[in-house]
């Protein structure tokens, strides 16, 4: 083989730098199998963290079936059920489940609830800049950190990094908070999932895209941030995190995540308007299909999230009314 | 101290007896010469940052394609990052990491006041480590080789791979390459993406049309279904012609569709084994894969050919794995034809308006309401033209089209959402003032002697207009449009609410009837930009790619200029020639 004069010998005794092992998928997912008469316009409108998502789906999709035609609009989950309702939109994919008021003003106009489609799972890292030696922070310590009410009950605030129990250079250093517009689902669930509902400091620099609170983060040292896992660089690290004072702490991986072990792992929706006492048409019926499948889910992986198992496939499968 | 000097004093100083110095002989202001110090200098930086601005975008952009080597990295813990240098910086390692290192490396730290050196690789092979890019330090690093047999090869998913071609397999037979420039490959790779582009074609062209065509019967048999309902005698027999006709061309599909399937197996039969650093194998289709080249053993003009063929992909394919690869060739002919749709719109709109401002109104109060209202039009922030657009133009103006010309379309909307059309009527509403005020002072600045000189001679106030002021006008309206046409092309914020969208590979121009579809939703080079800048999931690896969509634009926009500059002064020679 043409490689092994050069450098044979150096590999004989080391390994590749490789700390990640590639993310396995579920071998009972299925594979997919393309049918005939689909084609037509499909619309998504919604959530930003699921953006580059559906247009890898999109990508895909469209290999299977040229003719379909797909566009992608992502500025936030909030986008999405208006999209719906208004009829604008065959898919909203959102980073959080729908809220009681959505879903009511879309059965208002329907008579039947949105149906829900779980298609990929993300723990909604902490970024910090890449040089932040620290180790672990509680979820209260992030709730004092982000919020001006601390409702998971931290006495003090925290404004350094000095508060968390960093050193040297850093004890003195402001923390810079960065944060997503409230259009995001991303905005809701952090400040479900890590606040408790409460409110962000108003010191949090809201920016519009989940790209750009990581590109904040890498360029700003004192920086904190938050956003979806697969949205990693080079220049940021994710802070492992735990639920209690003295508790394990527990990287953003696919293996934490998967076991329940990372505190703020969350599904990532595809909302559809799917009338429960009909089948629903083969473009949206095969898209659907399409991301729940193998391929699908490859795609998930390579945009940094983590796939679903065939156990969810089931019960979306069920949901939509497919086989 | 002289600046100051009130202009009295500046007499008085100069009468004054010449003892005094002479820089005290007269006032400053009354000088000039500071005055052109300071305008030159203000020119200065302005063209300065101009310039400096442009250097670094094309600096930068032109950069991007270039071929770049490939460094194997070995470092103390054993480990080994081959991949592209893409940038070098300082940094403080922590005290912790600097005790843990060797005596000499903590002596090159503390000489440095305690910085560090570390470079960022961009190592690929996302499929395999989960990461593009890695950082190493320079203290860690044993050595830095350059193997010559090292591969980059681009593939159209998961990015870029490094590392090995072990082997490829044609038919079935497995081939071992004996090197990176085995003839073997190329050809085989040279078939395969033959027919990948026939697949193409077949799929997205022939299948298109055929599709197309069926979905128009589908939608001629629910207009008369609309129309005359379903038990009409009219809707029974265009039912029976559509059945007739869609059968046929289902059979056209499947023909099609067996066709590619055909290709597509003799394409599956041709895979290639890839191997990385660590021995981890991955088999690919062959057709997989764009271009692969020996990162390291590259001869010069070898370099230059990966070099144009990456720009002339960049220029003329789709994009690919969610915009970060590929080309751009949907949204820059997006970018060109909305610019194109907003000038036809705003050219006759801003100069019919100027010149009823101008020549025919009554100079009085309302028309200097309206003057004022127009050039306070031109400072409304431009996503306030988006939500008009959206809310008027696509909801009422497009609903209601949909409502009269494409029921049977419905619930989809057709023209009731953002488009290519409404876009470029935003647009054109956004530039309507610059339109405006250039026509205006154009049109003043005809002399007032050329008028009467026409109407002595019996011309009436239309001949006029038409024949001595428009043509003397004419070159400050066109740069009045230019300017328009400058603005329009470099705006993103309101064509994100009307139409602009991340992906949309169909163009509004195609060879299906009616050929221009305003309709259709479009990619813009300005809203790629931030996309690709500001949404794509690895930014590090989308900021390359933002710099050449950058300098694309610029060069976009300036050809679009230089070509309106030269028909400009085109109509200058004519219409001055054949004036008196």
């Amino acid at each position: 083989m043409l490689h092994k004069t050069t450098i044979a010998a150096v590999l004989a005794t080391t390994l590749l730098a490789g700390p990640v092992a590639a993310i396995d998928l579920d071998p009972n997912l299925k594979d997919y199998t393309p049918t005939s008469g689909v084609d037509g316009n499909l619309k998504s409108i919604g959530s930003d963290t699921l953006n580059n998502l559906m247009t890898l789906w999109a990508e895909g999709f469209k290999a299977q079936y040229p003719n379909v035609k797909i566009e992608i609009e992502g500025k936030g989950s909030s986008t999405a059920p208006p999209a719906l309702i208004a009829g604008t939109a065959q898919f909203g994919p959102m980073s959080r489940p729908m809220r009681g008021g959505e879903i009511d003003n879309f059965e208002q106009k329907y008579g039947y609830k949105p149906t829900v489609i779980r298609t990929a799972v993300d723990a909604l890292a902490v970024f910090v800049h890449k040089d932040n030696p620290i180790k672990c922070l509680t979820l209260d310590q992030v709730d004092a950190i982000f919020s001006k009410t601390r409702k998971r009950g931290l006495k003090d605030d925290i404004v350094t990094w000095g508060d968390v129990g960093l050193t040297g250079e850093w004890a003195s250093m402001p923390i810079s908070l960065y944060g997503r517009n409230s259009a995001s689902g991303t905005y809701g669930y952090f400040k479900e999932a890590a606040m408790a509902e409460g409110d962000y400091k108003d010191s949090v620099k809201e920016q519009p895209g989940s790209s750009a609170v990581v590109q904040a983060v890498a360029s700003d040292k004192g920086a904190i941030g938050y956003s979806g896992v697969g949205y990693k660089t080079a220049d940021v690290r994710t802070v492992p995190l735990t639920t209690s004072e003295g508790g394990e702490c527990f990287d953003a991986t696919a293996d934490n995540a998967y076991a329940g072990d990372y505190p703020i792992t969350r599904f990532l929706y595809v909302y559809v308007n799917k009338n429960p006492g009909r089948a629903m048409d083969p473009l949206r019926a095969e898209f659907a299909k399409y991301v729940l499948s193998k391929q699908g889910q490859e795609a998930v992986i390579k945009d940094g999230y983590y796939p679903i198992t065939a156990e969810v496939v089931k019960g979306d499968f069920e949901a939509l009314g497919l086989n | 101290m002289s600046a100051f000097m009130n202009p009295e004093q500046a007499v008085a100083d100069r009468s004054a007896p010449t003892a005094q110095p002479r820089q005290r002989a007269s006032d400053i202001r009354a000088r000039g010469e500071p005055f052109t110090w300071a305008l030159g200098g203000a020119l200065g930086v302005g063209c300065l940052m101009i310039i400096g601005f442009l250097l670094m975008v094309f600096w930068n952009g032109v950069g991007t394609f270039v071929p770049k080597p490939i460094a194997v990295v070995t470092t103390t813990g054993g480990e080994i990052t081959a991949g592209e240098a893409t940038r070098t910086e300082l940094y403080r390692p922590t005290p912790e990491v600097v005790a843990a290192l060797s005596e000499a490396a903590r002596q090159t730290i503390a000489d440095r006041d305690g910085f560090a050196e570390r470079t960022l690789y961009r190592i690929g092979n996302f499929d395999f480590y989960s990461e593009d890019f890695r950082w190493v330090s320079a203290f860690d690093v044993i050595d830095v080789k350059y193997p010559k047999d090292i591969v980059l090869v681009e593939r159209t998913e998961w990015g870029p791979f490094i590392g090995h071609i072990e082997s490829i397999a044609v038919d079935g037979e497995v081939i071992a390459l004996d090197s990176v420039h085995d003839p073997r490959f190329a050809e085989a790779h040279a078939q395969a993406r033959a027919r990948w582009s026939q697949i193409q074609d077949i799929e997205r062209h022939q299948i298109g049309a055929v599709n197309y065509r069926i979905n128009q019967q589908r939608l001629t048999l629910r207009r008369i279904e609309l129309k005359d309902g379903r038990d009409s005698q009219a809707y029974s027999e265009t039912k029976r012609a559509a059945d007739a006709e869609t059968a046929e061309l289902q059979s056209e599909y499947e023909r099609l569709t067996e066709q590619a399937q055909a290709l597509r197996q003799r394409n599956a039969g041709m895979t290639v084994t890839l191997e990385e650093l660590g021995g981890r194998e991955k088999t690919i289709g062959i057709d997989e894969i764009v271009r692969t080249y020996p990162a390291n053993d590259l001869s010069s003009s070898e370099k230059i050919s990966i070099y144009l063929s990456r720009w002339w992909e960049f220029l003329s394919d789709e994009p690919r794995e969610a915009n970060t690869e590929g080309g751009v060739m949907p949204a820059i002919f997006g970018t060109f034809a909305m610019t194109l749709l907003m000038v036809i719109a705003v050219a006759p709109f801003g100069v019919v308006t100027a010149l009823y401002l101008r020549e025919y109104a009554t100079q009085g109060r309302l028309v200097a309401f309206v003057r004022i209202s127009v050039n306070n039009l031109a400072g409304v922030p431009s996503i306030v033209y988006g939500v008009f657009g959206l809310g008027f133009f696509a909801y009422v103006l497009g609903g209601s089209i949909d409502q009269l010309f494409y029921p049977e379309r419905l619930p989809n909307p057709t023209f009731g959402t953002g488009g290519l059309l409404w876009s470029a009527l935003t647009l054109a509403l956004l530039t309507v003032p610059v339109v405006i005020v250039a026509t205006e002072e154009a049109l003043s600045a005809v002399p007032r002697s050329m008028r009467e000189g026409s109407l002595a001679c019996g011309a009436s106030k239309w001949q006029t207009i038409k024949y001595i002021v428009l043509p003397r006008a004419l070159p400050g309206i066109m740069t009045g449009i230019i300017l328009a046409m400058a603005r329009g092309a470099g705006e993103v914020a309101p064509l994100m609410l009307v139409g602009v969208v991340k992906l949309a590979p169909e163009l509004p121009v195609d060879g299906l009837f009616p050929y221009i579809h305003l309709e259709r939703s479009f990619m813009h080079l300005g809203f790629h930009i931030y996309d690709v800048g500001f949404q794509s999931r690895n930014s590090e690896a989308g900021k390359p790619m933002v710099f050449v969509t950058t300098l694309l634009l610029i060069g976009l926009i300036f050809v679009m200029n230089i070509s309106a500059i030269v028909v400009r002064n085109r109509l200058k020679k004519k219409f001055v020639g054949s004036q008196f």
